[in-house]
């Protein structure tokens, strides 16, 4: 999956696993951009009576960095507290949650958004601010889009924030990637071959919890100056989220921890599937560890990704003979190395401005701000001509699976060797075919741009499949 | 101070024996982190009392061998080094 459940020791640690990051110019306000973090992979709506939460022992951020100072960073914090109405009962609500305020929700929780700005000043935005509760049911949240609507939140700096459970956007045939990397529509050329059939979205039906902050472009230059003109260092952002813990953690017995101590990171997320594909797993848990502007340690995994040369290997023959002898070379993938750490130069891809951070490797999703929305966006991005999407930030519909296997079997080389031709199947390579946002994803055209989320009594995770 | 995972400062715990619980007093900790070496304090319990210091505190012995004391409190952390302090930790859990 893009990164949920990615590494070893986070998968264990749901509430603080981030699992997808989005950034992209807003398409119905174009002078903001929407960084939308996503936690809490693969939410069953009907996992009651303790529905899905954010952790009050977690700090949540959003970092940003600009031009090609990557080291000083704006970092957004968002701190979660949640409370018990009534202790006396098992239930999550108590009768119909009608409004957020509602005293029937057993189990609200509030949150306070913090910004430290470039030069390190913190300043509080807001405090106190609602989360919507889980979606339930007909009889327990009757009108789940008038309580997320009102947890959507104004911000005194121009900007709007949401912190609250939505529908999953990010669709992926799981079930068989996973599967010794078979791709339902091509497995009959798998080494372990079966007939082809039409892939499966394994995230289907389930929710995530989103923090959604909308924020005027001017407030991400660290010079406050409009970004306008694609070509200048200063248009461009790079984004992650980590989440941290205290250090030091005592369970005294009696149901009341102790968490002590510094901050320390247990999950960063910039672009999607680096730790889960490219980080080899005895990596992992230290990647999550580490903060991106020391990516460099990790470029061998980059430089030479395991599924690249896993391809040719499981699906034989002729598929990816080209990228077979590519790898026999053991030539770094400077394109990947390009798009995934440092940024695509201008005039690198052909009529996309770049979205260059400088030579400091780290994995930051980048979003080049001066480019306008698409009026006719491509789930393929960049791939498809769409220059404001993936890997120029990335939109919630982006198909960001076909981009990168796509990428790594090999489309993206020719932009650094001219002499290099892409295999045939390189461009076909999809785990939906042809590539669509599967039946069932949802999406909204305003804020938060993630669908509303399946509530526990109507969902049926699957029921496309 | 190598980077610790979260899981990976439980292990050592664990391993290196010597987590103290919680400590009731301890002196007041450095706002940034830092290589403190430290002799023994002469402030009392009593003149560090609730008053002057309400935070759960927890101490891990981080290297027996240079006798590293690692103190957190709230969002601080120090490092003492107190070779004596920790013979006697480690006396006392035997």
């Amino acid at each position: 999956m893009s990164s949920h459940r990615e590494a070893p020791e986070i998968s264990k640690d749901p509430v603080a696993d981030s699992t997808d990051l989005y950034a992209f110019v807003s398409p119905d306000q174009p002078d903001m951009v929407t960084i939308i973090a996503n936690y809490v992979p693969l939410e069953e709506p009907a996992g009651g009576p303790n529905f899905y939460e954010f952790g009050d022992d977690v700090l949540y951020e959003i970092h940003i960095v600009n031009g090609i100072d990557v080291q000083h960073e704006l970092t957004y914090q968002f701190r979660f507290q949640t409370t018990t109405a009534n202790p006396n009962t098992f239930l999550y609500n108590t009768g119909p949650i009608t409004s957020i305020k509602s005293p029937n929700w057993n189990r609200p929780q509030f949150y306070s958004v913090t910004r430290v700005d470039y030069n390190g000043n913190s300043t509080r935005l807001a405090k106190g601010l609602a989360c919507p509760p889980c979606n339930i049911g007909p009889r327990s949240t009757p009108n789940y889009q008038t309580l997320a609507e009102q947890a959507i939140h104004k911000l005194p700096d121009g900007g709007r924030v949401f912190a609250g459970q939505r529908a999953e956007g990010f669709y992926v045939d799981l079930g068989s990637i996973f599967d010794l990397a078979t791709l339902r529509p091509f497995e009959n050329l798998h080494l372990i071959p079966s007939p082809a059939k039409p892939g499966v979205n394994g995230t289907e039906g389930y929710n995530v919890h989103s923090i959604a902050i909308q924020i005027p472009k001017t407030q991400l230059t660290s010079d406050g100056s409009n970004p306008t003109d694609p070509s200048k260092p200063n248009s461009i952002i790079g984004v992650y989220t980590s989440a941290s813990r205290k250090k030091a953690t005592v369970l005294q017995g009696n149901g009341q921890d102790v968490e002590t101590g510094p901050w320390v990171e247990v999950s960063r997320l910039g672009e999607p599937l680096i730790n889960e594909v490219i980080i080899p797993l005895g990596q992992k848990d230290f990647w999550n560890s580490q903060d991106p502007q020391g990516d460099s340690q990790f470029v061998n995994s980059y430089a030479h990704p395991e599924l690249a040369a896993l391809l040719p290997v499981l699906y034989p023959g002729t598929t990816f003979q080209n990228l077979g002898a590519f790898n026999t070379t053991n030539t770094p993938r400077a394109d990947l190395e390009a798009i995934l750490l440092t940024g695509v130069p201008a005039k690198v891809i052909p009529g996309f401005p770049g979205n260059y951070t400088g030579a400091t490797q780290a994995d930051f999703l980048r979003l080049n701000m001066a480019i306008p929305p698409s009026s006719s966006p491509s789930i393929l991005g960049l791939l498809g001509g769409d220059i404001a999407g993936f890997p120029n930030g990335r939109r919630v519909f982006d198909d960001v699976v076909t981009i990168e296997l796509r990428a790594i079997a090999g489309v993206t080389i020719p932009f650094v060797d001219t002499s290099f031709t892409p295999d045939g199947a390189a461009s076909l390579v999809t785990d939906f075919n042809p590539p669509a946002i599967p039946k069932g994803v949802r999406y909204e055209k305003e804020f938060p741009y993630l669908g509303e989320p399946f509530s526990g009594y109507d969902s049926r995770p699957h029921e496309n499949a | 101070m190598a980077k610790l995972t979260r899981r990976g400062f439980i292990g050592q715990t664990t391993a290196s024996v010597a987590t103290i619980g919680i400590l009731a007093t301890v002196p007041t900790l450095a706002a940034t982190p830092e290589m403190t070496d430290v002799v023994a304090s002469d402030t009392t319990a009593a003149e560090l009392s609730a008053t002057t210091f309400s935070e759960s505190v927890v101490a891990h012995v981080s290297d027996l061998a240079s006798g590293e004391i690692t103190i957190m409190s709230g969002t601080k952390e120090i490092i003492l080094r107190d070779a004596d302090l920790v013979m006697r930790l480690l006396k006392a859990v035997r």
